[in-house]
């Protein structure tokens, strides 16, 4: 599906509208306090993204949000603690809930498929995600204690 | 502007679902040793998915198509609230490098764990792509240029992909809950192994880590994001180099022992 830069900004500001009502049921923050977090986020993301357009190398967008995001919440950047003070009211996970409502509708189409795999694909799939992602946590916990952080 | 993403109907119940899983809040249940964590997140999935179901047909298919991309859209908030909360703990993550992108390799743990599973269940070459790696979308595109989607490689691959959109945040959720409880692997540990999956996962699984830590969130969230950022970056790598060559190996070991005679169908 085709998704012009206009599409992907009307897309984004409907998003923070859930996002802060979201915020407020879940998690009692006021959405006029949701306001400032919701739009330097929104900043930081259409950075990331007019880089994603400008920048000719095959990186995506998601690279770029997270460098400007980085960048601008290291305690030498000037304006961080104004940035992290205002993006701090906004709960993470009431960030995740609307895009989970989305994947939820996404769902649909790859219920046909389902059908066809049966019941052996599942059981795979999940020692799939249990063997990841124990294999990391070990690493990761492993490494961490060797480090002494831990 | 393109209508179909603009859908009134889509939006409008993805806004009364959050309301509502978010009222719902935060549910525990302890089941034996562990605690289960029921997130806003789930219940949110799980609502707009009943939805599509045909019989009820008050989603049509084109609907289901056009929340894809609004889910990629989406998403972009939380990772740039991510972001921001790697950005003051910068410190912390630059100290955990070695144990961050060391544990990219604990992507090789599935295949120990899954591929004798998916032998004696009777899978043949299906297992190598299904087992090879955790199966997101740079996985699904390597299988597919080296064997082909419709071979059945390919079905292995593409089976383990749906089963991950349609239920991994589902299950990583519960089983990072359940680890953090059950064993004594470290919460920060836990954390960049919730990073191993799509952000779907990673969400539902630090998400999980957060309610159980509270006191250690903005480590749980900067680690875990940082780990999908790594995981996203050279997860390609490490399947070509290491986790396909690996799977094939260990599959001309295991097979002649584990394999049932016949092929499944």
């Amino acid at each position: 599906m085709k998704v012009s830069f206009m599409d992907s900004v009307v897309v984004m500001i409907i998003s923070g509208v859930i996002i802060a009502i979201g915020n407020m049921v879940g998690y009692k923050v006021d959405i006029m306090a949701s306001v400032p977090g919701l739009v330097y986020l929104f900043l930081i993301i259409l950075a990331g993204v007019a880089m994603t357009k400008i920048i000719p190398w095959k990186v995506p967008s998601i690279a770029y949000i997270t460098l400007i995001g980085i960048l601008v919440t290291i305690p030498a950047f000037p304006y961080s603690k104004m940035i992290v003070d205002a993006t701090g009211k906004i709960n993470l996970l009431a960030t995740a809930t609307p895009v989970l409502a989305y994947a939820g509708i996404a769902l649909g189409k790859d219920m046909e498929t389902l059908k066809k795999m049966g019941w052996k694909i599942v059981v795979v799939s999940i020692f799939v995600f249990m063997g990841t992602f124990i294999g990391s946590a070990v690493i990761a916990h492993l490494i961490l204690k060797m480090q002494g952080i831990i | 502007m393109n209508k179909a993403l603009l859908d009134p109907k889509i939006h409008i119940t993805v806004l009364l679902v959050t309301v509502l899983s978010e009222y719902i809040g935060i549910k525990r249940i302890t089941v034996g040793p562990g605690v289960m964590l029921f997130l806003p997140i789930l219940y949110a999935l799980v609502i707009t998915g009943a939805l599509t179901i045909k019989r009820l047909g008050f989603f049509k298919r084109e609907q289901s198509v056009a929340a894809s991309p609004l889910i990629t859209l989406s998403i972009l908030f939380l990772v740039a609230r991510i972001a921001v909360i790697i950005g003051p703990n910068i410190m912390t993550i630059i100290a955990a490098g070695p144990a961050l992108l060391l544990q990219e390799l604990g992507n090789l743990g599935t295949i120990f764990l899954a591929l004798p599973v998916a032998l004696l269940l009777g899978l043949k070459r299906e297992a190598v792509g299904a087992t090879h790696s955790i199966a997101r979308e740079p996985n699904v595109a390597l299988i597919s240029e080296d064997y082909t989607l419709d071979s059945p490689e390919g079905l292995g691959v593409l089976g383990v992909y749906v089963i991950g959109t349609l239920f991994g945040a589902i299950f990583m959720g519960l089983f990072a809950g359940f680890l953090a409880s059950t064993t004594s692997l470290h919460p920060y540990a836990l954390a960049m192994a919730s990073g191993v999956g799509s952000g779907s996962m990673m969400a539902a699984s630090s998400g999980s880590l957060l309610a159980l830590f509270p006191d250690m969130k903005d480590q749980i969230a900067a680690f875990a994001g940082a780990s999908n950022l790594i995981s996203t970056g050279s997860g390609l790598y490490v399947s070509i180099f290491v986790a396909l060559p690996l799977t094939e190996w260990l599959y001309k070991k295991l097979e002649p022992v584990l394999g049932r005679k016949k092929s499944v169908e």
